[in-house]
């Protein structure tokens, strides 16, 4: 039994760092919702605390935390604890196949993306709890997983790209952006046979589904890593979890030697650039970019290394933004009974960037493009974009 | 492994951290913070306190013992160091007011004075002059501020209360910021047909909004309006760190947030080569030519007091000075000041490198340096900038 509540001092820091109890009072904060409440948990009392799935898993409040109290943590056990006492509601069981969805979305993309559209359908979605504020994600007949295999083969270094259900199925150009920048910089890339990293499952209360899914991409990524790939995830969220939920919370057998050896795409670059593996020419670009900072990026503890490569092009400015949760968090905002809170968050977060004068945003996580490109009505895009572009390769 | 390389690398984000990082960013050097929390400033007043003393913190200087690290920098490297606060602040677009040579008083929840040096436009007025009545507005239900205190304190309080519909600072601050919100709160303010004398109000007027939130009610109630500082989540607190946190972020600052240092790596001749982070997964290598300690004291984490009665600097181990009898570390009241063990920390020299240690590119600052006594003095804040300034500068010319 993990103890590390037991280090929290009360000092408030989590709290004023979480986005959720800003704007929703109904949720106590995560000093009261994580290590306050936990030693009643520890009873073996039942959860009738239902505010507890008003967390949205930013980890915010831990990366605040001076004293590795892991506040979000010891919520989400508390949240799987009451999913299993009280039921999964359908909106949750929806989410948590997420990969499911959006292979169904694909295979009939035309007549997904009009179906998403109908005021019926939005009707139906608001009765089965889905919110809609925001327009569904455009689906992809040619998603990323149709284009399986080893792209510029015989380069080095040699990665294989976790690419993730939102770019698979939904943003398919932007992750063929980016095998085409990890290739031009002389990488082979390997697009494997994969599945949804779990995320979704293990924040709709599924730790079940969410486990069956980690020990298969664990099992796939392993096996290159021992081939001598390196793994590369684009979506930082998805990596989070790789890194830090698999060998954590799902405890995956052999979780632990892909964490070691997984990479965010810009932090590999970077890496590249600083060991004298590569020496890409960045030529000027005159712009000004916003960047949205996910909070899994901040949460993985590894800096800001897309915001470290863009510094290097030529006359970009670049505005750093990493005080903002975009309120979304993956199905989080899509749910009609979290929707006021993620409106909320997500007009705060999209004022700050187009309160900085910028053209366009960028952020690493497809779900803040989103939800941020809804409300700042500007372009939303991958840092990668910006890379190419530097590289001139613009799409 | 991943290595990113730096010119200087900054341990803790707090305000000694940040004001270093800041320096040495403003000239043109590569920095790195790294951090495994948010700082304690967060939570505080967002007042600087100096140095407590009747005339002034710069008369008091003289009578501060020999080794406090604002002895170490002297009078000029102080009046520097704060003058750059004030100078970043204001174009950060959050004003200071004050000076080294004279300090103020600011209202606290309870109605007493805290005597402080800067303080923020929102409190530049906080203290009644003799007589003048005092225009109290606080919340329905607002946790931890009870206007009773204020009231059995100062006997000429007109309060009034308004229902925000939410129950902490943090949540009214951001109610504050919706402009329909705003104008429902302004308008009831003006209904309120006040009294002469200034407006007070526990600190809710907003977070990134606030110069707006604040010149909005100005400008209704046409009279100073002053903020008293909360119990946490402090508004005050938190705006201060996020506009020295943006500020640095704009100078090209790098921040490692979250976690801890695992480990440090040297070179032949002792100098620190680079610090390993840990993080989920494999860790993180940050590289620098120059390192500074800024990781505060013991509720921070920068030291660590054994049950032996022996002091440990927690990041590189450096030599801590403590007081040797353990029975002299605390004196009977919690509320007395100077218990010895504030005088516990690292000892540097005057150009803040620590002493008896072979490290050739590290350089200490804020609560982390040994007799800075920060409760006895009230020095908290102040001593911050002025080590963290003034290191930054040993630093810089190491890098040059």
């Amino acid at each position: 039994m993990s103890a590390e509540f037991e280090h929290c001092i009360r000092c408030t820091l989590c709290v004023e760092n979480c986005p959720v109890f800003k704007v929703n009072p109904a949720y106590p904060g995560p000093k009261q919702a994580g290590p306050d409440s936990e030693r009643f948990r520890l009873s073996g009392e039942g959860s009738v605390d239902e505010w507890i799935k008003l967390c949205t898993q930013c980890k915010r409040c831990e990366v605040a935390c001076p004293y590795g109290v892991n506040p979000a943590e010891t919520i989400l056990k508390a949240q799987l604890k009451y999913s299993d006492e009280h039921g999964k509601a359908p909106v949750n069981l929806l989410f948590a196949n997420n990969h499911y969805l959006g292979i169904l979305g694909s295979l009939f993309a035309p007549i997904a993306n009009l179906t998403t559209k109908l005021w019926i359908t939005k009707k139906f979605f608001n009765l089965t709890g889905i919110a809609t504020y925001l327009s569904f994600p455009k689906f992809y007949f040619r998603s990323l997983s149709k284009g399986r295999g080893t792209k510029n083969k015989g380069g080095q270094p040699k990665v294989v790209f976790f690419h993730g259900c939102f770019l698979n199925n939904n943003q398919p150009a932007l992750g063929r952006a980016m095998i085409e920048l990890l290739t031009g910089l002389g990488i082979e890339v390997v697009i494997p046979r994969q599945i949804c990293c779990g995320l979704p499952a293990l924040g709709n209360g599924d730790k079940a589904t969410a486990r069956r899914m980690a020990k298969k991409n664990t099992r796939i990524l392993t096996g290159y890593i021992d081939k001598g790939y390196d793994v590369i995830y684009a979506c930082t969220s998805c990596g989070l979890t790789l890194m830090h939920d698999y060998p954590g919370i799902l405890e995956i057998p052999g979780a632990d030697k892909l964490a070691e050896n997984v990479y965010n795409i810009h932090e590999y670059i970077l890496k590249l650039i600083e060991d004298g593996q590569i020496a890409p020419e960045f030529q000027p670009v005159k712009r000004h970019i916003a960047y949205h900072v996910p909070c899994h990026l901040r949460a993985a503890g590894q800096g800001y290394p897309a915001a470290n490569l863009l510094r290097r092009i030529p006359e970009l400015k670049l505005t750093v933004l990493d005080d903002n949760c975009c309120g979304l968090s993956g199905s989080y905002g899509f749910k009609l009974k979290n929707a006021p809170t993620a409106i909320k968050l997500g007009q705060a977060a999209a004022k700050a960037i187009t309160d900085s004068g910028a053209e366009a945003f960028i952020s690493d996580c497809g779900a803040c493009r989103m939800q941020l490109g809804h409300f700042s009505k500007l372009p939303a895009l991958d840092p990668s974009e910006i890379l190419l572009e530097a590289l001139g390769k613009a799409r | 492994m991943s290595t990113v390389s730096y010119d200087a690398v900054i341990v803790g984000g707090g305000l000694a951290g940040l004001t270093a990082a800041l320096r040495l960013a403003r000239s043109g050097r590569k920095v790195a913070v790294i951090a495994k929390g948010d700082p304690a400033c967060c939570l505080s007043t967002g007042c600087i306190d100096i140095l407590s003393g009747p005339s002034g913190a710069l008369a008091a200087l003289e009578t501060l013992p020999a080794e406090h690290p604002y002895r170490l920098a002297g009078s000029a490297k102080l009046a520097e160091a704060l003058n750059f606060f004030m100078e970043t602040m204001s174009s950060a677009g959050l004003t200071y007011h004050g000076t080294a040579t004279a300090n103020r008083k600011i209202m606290t929840p309870i109605g007493t004075a805290k005597t402080t040096g800067l303080v923020p436009e929102s409190m530049r007025a906080a203290w009644p002059v003799a007589g003048e009545p005092i225009n109290l507005v606080s919340f329905t239900r607002l946790k931890d501020f009870f206007p009773s205190y204020i009231q059995a304190r100062h006997s000429n309080v007109n309060l009034n209360v308004f229902d925000a519909g939410v129950t902490s600072t943090l949540a009214i601050a951001t109610r504050l910021e919706e402009d329909a919100f705003r104008g429902h709160f302004i308008d009831w303010l003006a209904s309120l047909k006040l009294p002469d004398g200034n407006l007070y109000l526990p600190a809710v007027l907003g977070l990134e909004e606030h110069a707006t939130v604040l010149g909005e009610i100005k400008a209704t109630v046409k009279r100073e309006v002053c903020e008293i500082p909360t119990l946490p989540p402090s508004l005050p607190g938190q705006r201060l760190f996020r506009r020295l946190k943006r500020t640095l972020q704009e100078q090209g600052v790098d921040f490692y947030w979250g976690k801890e240092i695992a480990s440090i790596e040297r070179q032949k001749g002792g100098a620190i080569e680079a610090v390993t982070l840990k993080k989920s997964g494999r860790s993180a290598r940050v590289e620098g030519r120059a390192f500074i300690l800024a990781s505060g004291a013991f509720v921070s984490g920068g030291l660590y007091a054994e049950q032996s009665g022996n002091v440990i600097e927690t990041v590189f181990n450096l030599p801590a000075h403590a007081p040797h009898d353990r029975e002299t570390w605390f004196k009977p009241g919690f509320f007395e000041r100077g218990h010895g063990i504030e005088a516990a920390g690292v000892r540097v020299d005057e150009a803040f490198k620590p002493l008896e240690t072979d490290y050739p590119n590290l350089w200490a600052c804020g609560s982390v340096l040994a007799f800075s006594e920060i409760t006895k003095h009230q020095c908290g804040h102040g001593l911050a900038i002025v080590t963290g300034y003034a290191a930054a500068k040993s630093c810089e010319e190491f890098l040059a």
